[in-house]
């Protein structure tokens, strides 16, 4: 077992799930309310990581915001910021292959509130900001949970992207799933079979703890 | 007060203009897409029309001239939802303290639901509450604002006939207790005339006419309002002056032979072409020619058995539409009216209302100047 690779992986699980959930939620609500002509645009857009193959989202990653790009280059020059084979590089992938993952269940929790409980709550006297936080986000909580979830779930077993731009250094970029063809091109079955155990039963539990959550929130007849 | 004169053409025409003062309970009332809904949401502040004013309690809630566009939670306004709206992650009592502004919500909150019989119910979420119960909180959430006006929207629909027979009384209760100007909006016309001062239809968008419950339904403006408020019994006709001063003639049929006497108030030219209306109660069926005047042989066509009443239709001769009235089913039954058999319609001059002939609705006017209402009929 490559511990360092699990401290990896769990650590940018976590770090992708934490920091792409508020801008999620908040792309969620607004294509969940919006009557704005760009919306179908928007949500192919969202959509697109899901049918892509993780090495052309990497090759543009890497044409885009690696070194020599004017992007890449400026991020280097002005925030000392490098995002290939870094494991900042790695987060912003991390970010753009789990958007739809986030997106799509917080989506469809806030197009399920009914338009008039929002306005009940702004004729109620609650501000925007107020009906946000007390009616729409506990209501859109399922969503919350499983975008959480799934994206936690998704990064632990995210290869492709993370092999093109991350590389695979040991403490910093190379993460279980590396880890486990790396171990297997060495022919050490054993860690490798070690390492793909945690990994099914890591996304399980995920999984497993989306649903009995919904379930808790189904049984309350929300 | 509150005082509506809002006028728009899109996204939905309006043209309408009321007022309903405290303790007033206003229904607007119209067929399904006349903008009943979409005048309460400009009350509301839920959408803001193009052109016009809204002003309540002194306060000038909107004013496209001026520029004034107050948002929802700037407005005191109390609105009961179409199907409640209610928070269904919330008890019933959180529902209410939300809108409360007084210093103890949860408290004030106790108090309103209590007063609306729902005082065990309190920490019961929506779903575990009937439709009426569910209604109730609606309504309390409504008055925890303290609102300068109650904005009911069809709020009787969801539930069903026993419970809907207790929320009316409870909004009468309301009604009588707070001096709060009150908006319901419904199409049943039977639920208006039982709980409102002063019926507004509305077609179109465009407020047709306004007046207590008895004079809208017996003296509708023109014939559209007639068909509106579900008068069955309208005709085309020439109206004539006479000599005998406060009476006239109306004139119907084929060639115009057929003549009641009626009421001349002055307002309608000799020879106009006029729409008239009998309510039912002033129609009288007899089985010998009765005494006295407008009286007209009539055969009874079809007889439709509704429970204790039969929806009667009676030709007369000549005249393509039928008269339709209720009559006793026990009547029928008891062989005093039969299919085919002839009676005698007395029309009484008192219930005979006529108005200028209007073939189709008017259009709204553009969405600037909003004139005044048109001055009435005879």
């Amino acid at each position: 077992m490559d511990w360092d690779a699990a401290r990896v992986s769990l650590w940018l699980a976590a770090a992708t799930a934490v920091s792409l959930l508020p801008p999620a939620v908040w792309l969620a609500r607004w294509l969940a309310t919006t009557a704005a002509r760009a919306r179908p645009v928007v949500e192919a857009a969202l959509l697109l990581p899901l049918l892509l193959p993780p090495t052309v989202i990497g090759f543009y990653f890497l044409t885009g915001l690696g070194g020599a790009s004017p992007v890449g280059e400026w991020l280097a020059r002005h925030a000392g910021l490098r995002l290939v084979f870094t494991f900042e590089g790695l987060l912003v992938a991390s970010w753009i292959v789990n958007l739809p993952f986030m997106v799509q269940p917080l989506h469809r929790a806030f197009a399920a509130i009914p338009r008039s409980v929002r306005e009940a709550a702004w004729v109620s006297g609650l501000s925007p900001w107020r009906t946000f936080w007390r009616i729409e986000l506990p209501l859109a909580w399922p969503g919350v949970l499983a975008g959480v979830a799934l994206t936690f779930a998704h990064t632990l077993g995210e290869f492709g992207v993370v092999l093109m731009v991350g590389g695979n250094i040991a403490g910093q970029t190379r993460t279980l799933s590396i880890a486990i063809y790396d171990r297997v091109q060495a022919f050490d079955n054993a860690a490798a079979a070690q390492m793909s155990l945690a990994l099914v039963l890591l996304a399980l539990l995920a999984l497993a703890l989306v649903f009995a959550l919904d379930r808790r929130n189904a049984l309350q007849e929300r | 007060m509150l005082a509506v004169d809002v006028a728009q053409e899109v996204p939905v025409p309006l043209a309408a203009r009321f007022e309903c003062r405290p303790g007033e309970l206003v229904a607007l009332t119209g067929p399904s897409g006349s903008g009943k809904t979409t005048l309460l949401r400009c009350i509301a502040g839920l959408m803001h029309p193009r052109a016009g004013r809204i002003e309540c309690g002194g306060a000038r809630w909107f004013d496209a001239a001026a520029g004034v566009r107050l948002s929802a939670q700037q407005r005191r306004v109390g609105l009961v939802f179409q199907h409640y709206a209610l928070f269904p992650h919330l008890t019933a009592r959180m529902n209410v303290a939300l809108a409360s502004g007084r210093a103890d919500p949860r408290a004030h909150a106790g108090e309103l639901l209590a007063r609306l019989g729902l005082a065990g119910l309190a920490e019961r979420r929506p779903a575990e509450l009937s439709g009426g119960q569910q209604q109730r909180v609606a309504l309390a959430r409504a008055l925890a604002r303290d609102p300068a006006v109650l904005l009911l929207d069809e709020p009787f629909s969801a539930v069903d006939q026993p419970a809907r027979h207790d929320l009316y009384r409870e909004l009468a209760e309301v009604h009588r207790a707070l001096a709060l100007p009150i908006v319901l909006v419904t199409h049943d016309l039977n639920e208006a005339r039982r709980l409102a001062d002063r019926l507004v239809i509305l077609d179109r968008g465009r407020t047709l006419q306004q007046g207590t419950p008895a004079h809208v339904l017996s003296q509708p403006r023109n014939a559209r309002v007639a068909e509106l408020v579900g008068i069955r019994n309208h005709f085309e006709g020439v109206f004539r002056q006479t000599d005998e001063p406060g009476w006239g003639r109306l004139e119907w049929g084929p060639g115009q032979r057929l003549a009641l006497r009626v009421r001349d108030k002055g307002r309608v030219e000799d020879g106009a072409a006029v729409t008239w209306v009998v309510a039912a109660e002033h129609l009288a069926v007899h089985a010998a020619p009765p005494e006295g005047p407008n009286v007209l042989p009539a055969t009874l066509e079809e007889a439709l058995p509704l429970g204790d009443m039969a929806l009667c239709r009676f030709a007369i001769e000549g005249v393509a539409a039928p008269v339709q009235l209720h009559q006793p089913t026990a009547a029928l039954q008891r062989g005093q009216l039969a299919l085919g058999t002839a009676a005698y319609l007395q029309f009484d001059p008192a219930g005979v209302h006529i108005m200028p002939r209007r073939d189709t609705p008017q259009p709204p006017p553009p969405a600037r100047g909003v004139g005044p209402v048109p001055p009435a009929a005879a």
